[in-house]
């Protein structure tokens, strides 16, 4: 990856999203001036070529029918640092991040400190200014420590700039400190991201309860476990009117009880995994830890569900959950591996492949991973796409990609397609590369 | 969509022997006949025949065994093998070292057979992924997963007393799931043709949607019992009781236990197995593990027959893949 600034830079025969029309694109100080029809007279030059001229000093891009997409948000990702930087680091993550088409990355408070004190909230934001990847936003930790004790100091960390509160996949038994934490975060409108599962149900388990974690004798994840949950996170929503985003669903009990809460009109959003739209625990047979995720991949039917959740508008956004490991945390028997796959490096694709499985425009995809999740953190506010407003777009290639020529900016490779193709896993061959990311004044050649 | 079996070799033959999942029905049939001919061995004077003769097979236990433990090295002494006894439960693995280290330290020590028992699912099949080609692996128990020899010698003292599996009813009572014995004698007998499996328990032992692995759910032990021609007990961990998924040992006895009066429901010549040990008076009375339809220290002794039989396959075949490969 390049990076390079320049005062002016155009990008010509773009196309939109869902418009075959090619556009110009020009950037003024990290500001997009102008987006108007190209000539389509002009001559093409080479493909994926950066040509500076002399003349005006401006940078020219020939994007040759590449389409131009707003720049991502990710409500969901582990950057490991501080703490945990044998799995990843702020420069590693944020720069796989941006390799993948997001421009804003919400971070999990799960390191080590966990994101509960000013001191770690700016020590992020200066590692993550100094990569020059992705934004990032540290979601505060609830509690102390994750310990689920003690509130962090959550008006603090707000102003610090976290954009919401989590207790990741810590549990919280307590429902006296959850309380608290809902009615204390309403106090200040700041959104708890929660993970709708329950401190004991399942608490030992790896493997959704269904049929093939009884074949393989792994220990169960029961649906109970994230509807038990939820009840709880509903009812307390309801009582505090705290903002709730239900991080992560997934089962098909689960939306409907999002659904019915949502038609009671209680302050609650949610998002699903990427992951969770393709696979199931079927794709746990042969103990195949590089499917093993913190929230279970459920039952073909759940999976149907989530699919069906995210056309009818229950399911407000697609999240990663990317979780990058170092190669040893999967060197283990199934259930002593650690849970979790590394999105960025193989996400472009599958999001591309949601256009058939959902029967989406590719602006309509791109809306659940891009405007909608903005409009969780901030009401919406820019597109970064829109004359005016501040750079935050992508140039999309649709080219074949072999999952073996994957450029890993992630540190972490586990993830099934590093050892599958995606025939074996169920998928259609893989296509689509973000090729250049202008994000600001600053622009990535990938 | 998932990752291959790993228990069998480039000519397609068993190399290793972690799941009985994967096997068909004429694997399952060798090991039995096989068995049948090591049975003979054991009743002579001079119990051992030369078949592993500069073989070694290293026991690596990182679970707590007598039973198992001993058996296999029984079964591997009368092959004539050199058997190596390795305590993992407090040997290095609690000192931090990996699993897979662990292995390599073995490997390096050149031992040709790893019979391995883990408190993981899926353990042995980690195992058989990660070993030199050279090793063979053989399950002794991977968390609730799979106990294969066990669910061998079960079907071989079944076969023993029933002859055929077609037109049998077996009933499995008790701990399904977490029993690595159920999941393995289920396996074993649906693929034998078993006219009927039935298991019973309280829905807090029984596994998320269990039918799938061929099985008929009964609530009550007493209806199950009706037309069983085998009676399969199965242990009620007493760390069980502790995470309330059984009230005690007391209830659980008169709920489920296999008193006389509920042995009178089943054919007369219904048999009595138990993997072991028993729990006297939780899983069954006294006067039913020691009474004449049970042959469950039978169990014990086909126990070294059938794990020969699976020890000199395996051995059998690495020799036929070797000379293949030359």
């Amino acid at each position: 990856m390049r990076v390079s600034t320049n005062a002016l830079v155009i990008i010509n025969h773009a196309r939109l999203l869902d418009s075959d029309e090619l556009h110009t694109i020009t950037l003024r100080d990290g500001v997009v001036e102008s987006i108007s029809p190209s000539d389509r007279a002009g001559q093409i030059p080479t493909v994926g070529t950066a040509v500076e001229t002399a003349m005006d000093a401006a940078l020219h891009i020939e994007a040759n029918g590449q389409i131009a997409v707003p720049g991502m948000c990710d409500l969901y990702a582990r950057l490991r640092e501080p703490g945990l930087t044998r799995k990843g680091s702020i420069a590693s993550e944020s720069n796989a991040a941006l390799a993948a088409g997001f421009t804003r990355v919400l971070c999990s408070p799960d390191t080590q400190p966990a994101i509960d004190s000013i001191a770690t909230v700016e020590l992020i934001k200066q590692r993550a200014e100094m990569a020059q990847g992705a934004q990032i936003f540290p979601i505060a930790a609830l509690t102390v420590g994750l310990a689920g004790e003690q509130l962090s100091e959550l008006a603090t960390l707000q102003a610090a700039g976290c954009p919401a509160a989590s207790q990741a996949d810590y549990p919280l038994g307590n429902t006296n400190v959850l309380f608290s934490a809902m009615e204390y975060a309403a106090s200040f409108s700041m959104p708890l991201f929660m993970t709708a599962r329950d401190a004991q149900l399942g608490a030992d388990g790896c493997a959704h309860a269904g049929a093939i974690a009884t074949k393989l004798g792994l220990p169960e994840i029961p649906v109970a476990a994230e509807t038990v949950a939820l009840a709880r996170l509903l009812e307390l929503c309801r009582e505090t009117s705290c903002q709730l985003h239900i991080s992560r669903v997934s089962s098909a009990r689960a939306l409907q009880m999002i659904d019915a809460a949502k038609q009671a009109a209680l302050p609650v959003t949610c998002d699903v995994g990427l992951h969770h739209l393709f696979f199931t625990d079927d794709h746990l047979s042969g103990y195949d830890s590089s499917f093993h995720s913190e929230v279970p991949f459920r039952s073909i039917a759940d999976r149907a569900a989530l699919r069906q959740g995210v056309i009818d508008g229950v399911i407000d956004a697609i999240c990663t959950d990317h979780a990058p490991h170092e190669r040893d945390a999967s060197l283990a028997p199934f259930p002593s591996t650690e849970s979790g796959l590394s999105a960025y490096p193989w996400s472009m694709p599958l999001i591309l492949q949601l256009t058939d499985i959902l029967g989406f425009s590719l602006s309509q995809v791109f809306e659940k991973l891009s405007a909608a999740p903005k409009r969780i953190i901030d009401g919406g506010s820019s597109s970064g796409l829109k004359p005016g407003e501040m750079a935050e777009f992508f140039l999309l290639s649709d080219a074949p990609i072999e999952p073996v020529k994957v450029i890993l900016e992630s540190a972490g490779t586990n993830h099934p397609l590093s050892i599958h193709s995606p025939a074996e896993i169920g998928l259609e061959p893989l296509h689509g590369k973000v090729t250049n990311v202008f994000l600001q004044d600053r622009h990535h050649t990938i | 969509m998932s990752l291959a079996d790993p228990q069998f070799n480039a000519l397609g033959e068993l190399h290793h022997f972690i799941d009985l999942d994967g096997l068909d029905k004429s694997i399952l049939t060798q090991i039995l006949d096989t068995a049948e001919g090591f049975a003979g061995v054991n009743d002579r004077t001079i119990k051992k025949v030369p078949l592993l003769r500069g073989t070694t097979v290293a026991n690596l236990f990182f679970e707590n065994s007598t039973r198992t433990r001993t058996a296999f090295e029984l079964a591997a002494k009368r092959l004539s093998a050199d058997i190596l006894n390795v305590d993992l439960v407090t040997s290095s693995t609690t000192k931090g070292e990996s699993l897979l280290d662990t292995l390599q330290v073995l490997e390096a020590l050149q031992c040709d057979m790893f019979v391995v028992r883990h408190p993981d699912s899926g353990a042995a099949h980690f195992i058989a992924r990660h070993v030199s080609p050279s090793v063979n692996i053989i399950n002794g128990g991977d968390g609730q997963h799979s106990h294969p020899t066990q669910g061998m010698l079960d079907m071989f003292t079944i076969r023993r007393h029933k002859g055929d599996f077609a037109n049998l009813c077996v009933v499995i009572i008790g701990d399904i799931r977490h029993s690595r014995v159920a999941r393995s004698d289920i396996s074993a007998l649906v693929k034998l043709g078993a006219g009927e499996v039935r298991i019973v328990g309280p829905r807090t032992l029984i596994p998320a949607e269990v039918e799938s692995l061929g099985v008929k759910i009964y609530p009550s032990i007493d209806k199950a019992l009706v037309g069983a021609d085998v009676i399969m007990g199965l242990r009620l961990q007493k760390e069980r009781m502790r995470t309330a998924t059984v009230p005690s040992s007391g209830e659980f006895y008169r709920t489920y236990g296999l008193s006389p009066e509920r042995l009178a429901l089943a054919k007369p010549d219904a048999l009595i197995m138990h993997p072991g040990p028993t729990n006297r008076g939780v899983e069954i009375a006294s006067s039913v593990a020691d009474g004449k339809q049970s042959v469950i220290l039978e169990q014990v002794t086909y126990g070294i027959a059938v794990r020969m039989a699976v020890m000199s396959i395996i051995a059998g075949n690495a020799t036929s893949l070797r000379r293949a490969q030359s």
